[in-house]
This record gives C-alpha cells, structure tokens and sequence, in this order.
C-alpha cells in the first residue's frame, strides 16, 4: 500500500495519519513503519486503525505498531487508550485469545550441551503439553479452584507448588491482575476453560527452544540483567493464551454489547469493534470476566513451563534448578488495563488496549519487577517459527508516546489459505531440519500456514521499534526446536 | 455453492462465504464450512447425534449463536459433526448434528477454531439466495 498523500511523515519511522482523513475521527492516528513495512502493510490496517480512532473517549491517538496486520476490529498490533469516565471498552479491542502473551526462561545450557538432546526434548515437550484442535489439559481442578485461578492466576500456582518462588514476580503485574469477578463468567465458559489449563493451543501458538545469536547479541551489559550471560545460551519461549475459556468470554460479551449499543446511542464502523462505556454495567461485567481470563491465561504458561523445567530435567538428568530455568518475564500481549499515564499535559488513569501489542514501561516505573526496574521492562517479541524471536527492553519514550506500548511479533503478510498453497507441511518441517530446526506440529497444515514466508521480516519490525525508540533491542533468539499448536 | 473460503480477509484468521437458496441450507453449509476449517470431514464417521436448539432475536445472531454452539461442543464435549441438518424460520433452529469424538489418529486435524468474530460478519439475501460472510479467529 502507497502512503495516502495527507499522511504526515513524522519521522522515518513514524506516520500520523490526521483526523480529516476520515469523518468520526476524535484523534489522529499514528503508524509505525520504515517506508517497506508501510508500502507492504495491507490497507485493512489503515481502516481499521483509523476506525479506532472514532471510538468515544479515545484519547491522543490510535496506534498501529510495526507488526500491524488487518485483524478484526482492531488491527493485530493496535493499541488505544480511552478516558475511564467518557471512553469505552471494546472485546474487539482485546481479541479472543485474552491475555495471549509470551513467557521467556531461560537456562545456563550452551547449545553444544543441548544440540544431541534437541530431538528428545521436543518429543518429549510435544507429550507432556498437549496441543491443537479440541485437547484437553493435564492440569485437572475442581470448580472451585477454577474460581480461585481466575481471581489470583500464579498466586495461586505458588501457593500449590506449581511455580519457583521468584516465578510471580517475573510475570506482568506479579502474574494476577485484581478486579477478577467469576461471577460474570458464563457457564459455558467455564466448561470451556476447565479442562484446558495445561494446552498450548493452535494457530500461531507455540513453544520453542531457541539459542542466544551470537551475530545479533546488542545488548551484553543490558542482558546479563535477564541472566543472559553468553552467546548460544539456550532458553525456551512458549506463546499461547487463555484457551477455549477467553475465547468464550470475548463472544459472551461481544454478543452483549452487539445488542447494547443501541441503547448507549453508540455506532460503530464495524461490528466487531462493538463496545459499551467502560463505567457501564456491561463495560464492568466484561471487565471482571476479562481479567479472570487473563489471570487464567497466566496459570496455563506457568503450568505449561513447570513441564518444560520437568522435560529438561528429565532428558538432562539434573534438577531444573541447576540449569538455572528462571522465568525471564511473561508479557501480555491482548489485554485491556488501568494504568496511570501522562498525556496531553494531564496525568490520569486510562484504559489501554493492546491487541497484538506489548508493554513496554520504561526505567523506574514502579510496575517493574525490582530487579529490572533500573532497565525497564523486559519486551518480548515472538517471530515466526523460521526467523527467531527478540528480546528487548521498554524505554522511556514509549512512556511518553505510546502509553508504554510496542510491537509483538512479526505480523502476517500471507493467509493462511495462501501459504498452504504455496508450501506442504511435511516439505516445510524437512526444509526446517536442514537448517537446524527441529519441530513436530500438531498438524501438518497449520505448520504451513506458519512457515516463516507468511510472516514480515521480525528483524525490520524490531529495527523500527527500536529506531522509534519505544523499545530497545537487547538479543536475538534462534529457534532450534520448536513444537508448535 | 455451499461454501467457500475468502483468502484476503483478515490474513492471521480464516473466513468463509457461505451460500444457499434456504435459511435451513445456509445453516448446514456454514456447520460444514466450520467443521472443514477443524478437521478434513472425510475422516469423521457419523457415529454420535446430537441435538440443538437455539433463538435469536434475528438471523444474523442465530447464525453466530449456532457457530459458536460448534465451537462450544468441540472443546466441552470433544465433539467434531459430519453431517448436519438443519430446521429454522430466521429466529428459532433445530438441528439434528451427527458426528463423533475426535480422535487424533483416526482424524486429519487441521485449526483449532477459537471465535466467530463479527467483523464482516452478516446474512443477506441476494436474489432467491441466503448467503453469509463469516471469519473465524484462528
């Protein structure tokens, strides 16, 4: 897509797009792209970005992030703030897949230890978390701890020996997020998600065993805060999500306040950007049943890496604690949340949406964990199964312009009907073992649909943010495993 | 036409059009779209029946109300339909699915259907026809 002639260049790696470019606008909206992203971003995103714009109580300005890609509703790499008295909350604006996020930990292994043990590890990985259409998961829990894991998420895993002792402070907001209410979760959620705690779902999701780049180690001095300590340091990364139970969440409520916003006086430019004012009864139903999803979602990437510890001490032969498999951190990156910022010559509590975006609070912001809190927190931006993934840090300037906010991965350039077309599963895996990546899927068809041709160049999207100066690049991880939903 | 896919919808999800010159028709054909984007429906064996009854204010949410019914008995029930028969007049549905549980051997397996989103989501009729534009988060 050529850059609409009123687009205003901000910088080489900044768009706004003004309010008269579309009518409803309250904001302008902003873009982040070096000219080939912008060139290669499909036009829904600028649809729908500026659609976003049009949604009451918004404040500043909708963003779209270098990984932008058309979504639903929202573009996937969106974010919005909206004014907690006169804004709204959108499902759309979170997605489906609520508090979906990515967990790093990392291990004290090189990968000439690992590099014989690849195969086992992904095989045994690929039994002990169960993946793809209709599984259920290994973590079985009466009704009751259901409602307990909604309410306090890895607190709750802490205090039923399913995490390490420094495991919920390494998670965003300490691995809970308060305000949880199960009582606006429906039942049909509930059956949903029950079962599925310990599953790594389908799709783009995935857990991957992955290497320190040595020819993209930036940051030395920034990474020996995570514990990243040498080149071909191997660490595991899952991606996934709150399963059938946010799934079923979004549609409950999506369907509410489809029918809702008749009587709040309220249009929208698309259905799927339904919503309803965040002080509203059903703004604040949704926000309750939202967070139990999240914290739910936090439970099942913890539970899942307490397996991936146990795979490597099984295949190693030694405890986990001696590999040193520390959480890293754990991101949301589809969620809404209170936050306090600065904006406009005010300070005020906002509710941010991230879809398909990470945050990314910079230096000294009390939400960071003590350790990193010097640094700023850690970014984690998961690539396609081909290309790696990156580890970064917030920064300050995200705090000021993006209400501390980044990209989250690679963004698709191809359809999934496209990309089976283009190459088999079974062709792609072999393709892969040749270069070193070992990976067993759930399918043979949704591993085509992930090959890395479908997916932008993570390295110019993470180049972006990082020229942007909303998030800084610390390392590259190489994937050498991967097993994916 | 009973279905087909839409590839340059919302590229990380998947979508389809569905078409037919009944409601009932249309219903089926989209239970059939759902299903092939989960599974290859060759492969299931119509063993297990179930029944489902539903209302909706109007087509469009009866439509997102069924789809979702799919969705809800895959992963509550394990459940994955071959054959679907459909009965409705645009605000009540009853329908007749038959199917069975899914196997991981026995079963080409293919997305993990999360939602039915209402982006781009409607029915409408055109001419003597029903048709509906679905996607689906992936």
């Amino acid at each position: 897509m050529e850059a609409p002639a009123n687009f205003i260049k901000i910088s080489d790696v900044a768009w706004e797009i003004p309010k008269s470019y579309k009518e409803g606008m309250n904001v302008p909206a902003r873009v982040y792209a070096t000219k080939k992203l912008l060139d290669g971003m499909d036009r829904g995103v600028i649809e729908q970005v500026t659609n976003v714009a049009c949604l009451p109580g918004i404040v500043r300005q909708a963003y779209a992030m270098a990984d932008a890609h058309w979504g639903y509703g929202f573009p996937i790499g969106g974010v919005a703030a909206f004014d907690i008295e006169k804004g709204v909350i959108s499902p759309g604006g979170i997605g489906f897949d609520i508090n979906c996020g990515m967990r790093l930990i990392r291990t004290n292994l090189s990968y000439s230890e690992v590099e014989p043990k690849v195969k086992e590890l992904v095989d045994l990985i690929f039994r002990l978390v169960p993946a793809g259409v209709g599984v259920k998961g290994f973590l079985r829990v009466s009704e009751a701890q259901f409602d307990e894991i909604m309410k306090y998420g890895v607190k709750w895993c802490a205090e039923n020996d399913l995490a390490w002792e420094d495991d919920p402070s390494h998670v965003e907001e300490g691995g809970f997020i308060k305000g949880a209410d199960p009582s606006k979760v429906s039942r049909q959620a509930r059956s949903r998600g029950i079962d599925q705690l310990g599953t790594l779902g389908s799709g783009n999701h995935y857990l991957e065993i992955q290497v320190v780049d040595p020819s993209r180690f930036f940051d030395k001095e920034l990474a020996k805060n995570f514990g990243i300590l040498h080149e071909d340091q191997v660490m595991v990364m899952v991606h996934c999500g709150s399963r059938g139970f946010g799934h079923q969440i979004g549609s409950d409520y999506l369907r509410i306040f489809d029918g809702a916003m008749k009587h709040y006086n309220l249009f929208v430019r698309d259905r799927e950007l339904a919503c309803a004012p965040f002080s509203s009864k059903e703004g604040t139903d949704y926000y309750g049943a939202m967070i139990c999803a999240a914290n739910m979602a936090f439970t099942n990437r913890q539970v899942i890496v307490q397996r991936v510890r146990d795979a490597f001490s099984k295949v190693f032969h030694r405890d986990a604690e001696s590999m040193d498999m520390h959480l890293v951190y754990d991101v949301c990156h589809n969620i809404a949340k209170l936050e306090k910022h600065s904006y406009d010559g005010t300070s005020a509590e906002v509710l941010v949406h991230r879809k398909g975006a990470t945050r990314s609070f910079g230096p000294g912001h009390p939400d960071i964990p003590a350790p990193y809190r010097r640094i700023g927190q850690p970014v984690i931006i998961g690539g396609s199964m081909e290309t790696g993934s990156y580890l970064l840090v917030g920064t300050s300037k995200a705090m000021e312009e993006t209400f501390g906010s980044t990209a989250h991965g690679s963004g698709r350039t191809m359809s999934r009907t496209a990309a089976k077309k283009t190459i088999r599963g079974a062709e792609l895996q072999r393709k892969m073992l040749q270069r070193g990546i070992y990976v067993k899927a759930a399918t043979m068809d949704g591993l085509a649909e992930e090959a890395g041709m479908a997916y932008k160049d993570i390295s110019e999207v993470v180049e972006t943010m990082d020229r942007a100066g909303i998030s800084k690049k610390v390392v590259a991880l190489r994937p050498v495993g991967n097993i994916k939903g | 036409m009973p279905y087909r896919l839409l590839p340059d919808v919302a590229l990380a999800d998947i979508a389809f059009e569905a078409e037919s010159s009944t409601t009932a028709g249309l219903f089926e054909s989209s239970g059939r779209a759902i299903t092939d984007i989960m599974v290859d429906r060759k492969t299931l064996v119509p063993r297990v029946k179930r029944k489902v009854e539903l209302e909706a204010g109007d087509i469009d949410r009866l439509l997102y109300d069924f789809l979702t019914e799919i969705i809800i008995l895959k992963d509550v029930d394990s459940l994955l339909f071959k054959i679907f028969s459909v009965k409705t007049d645009g605000n009540h549905l009853s329908a007749e699915l038959k199917g069975e549980r899914i196997n991981r051997v026995h079963h080409k397996l293919r997305n993990d259907v999360k939602a039915v989103t209402m982006h781009m989501f409607g029915v409408r009729r055109t001419g003597k026809k029903w048709a509906a534009t679905v996607v689906l988060d992936i």
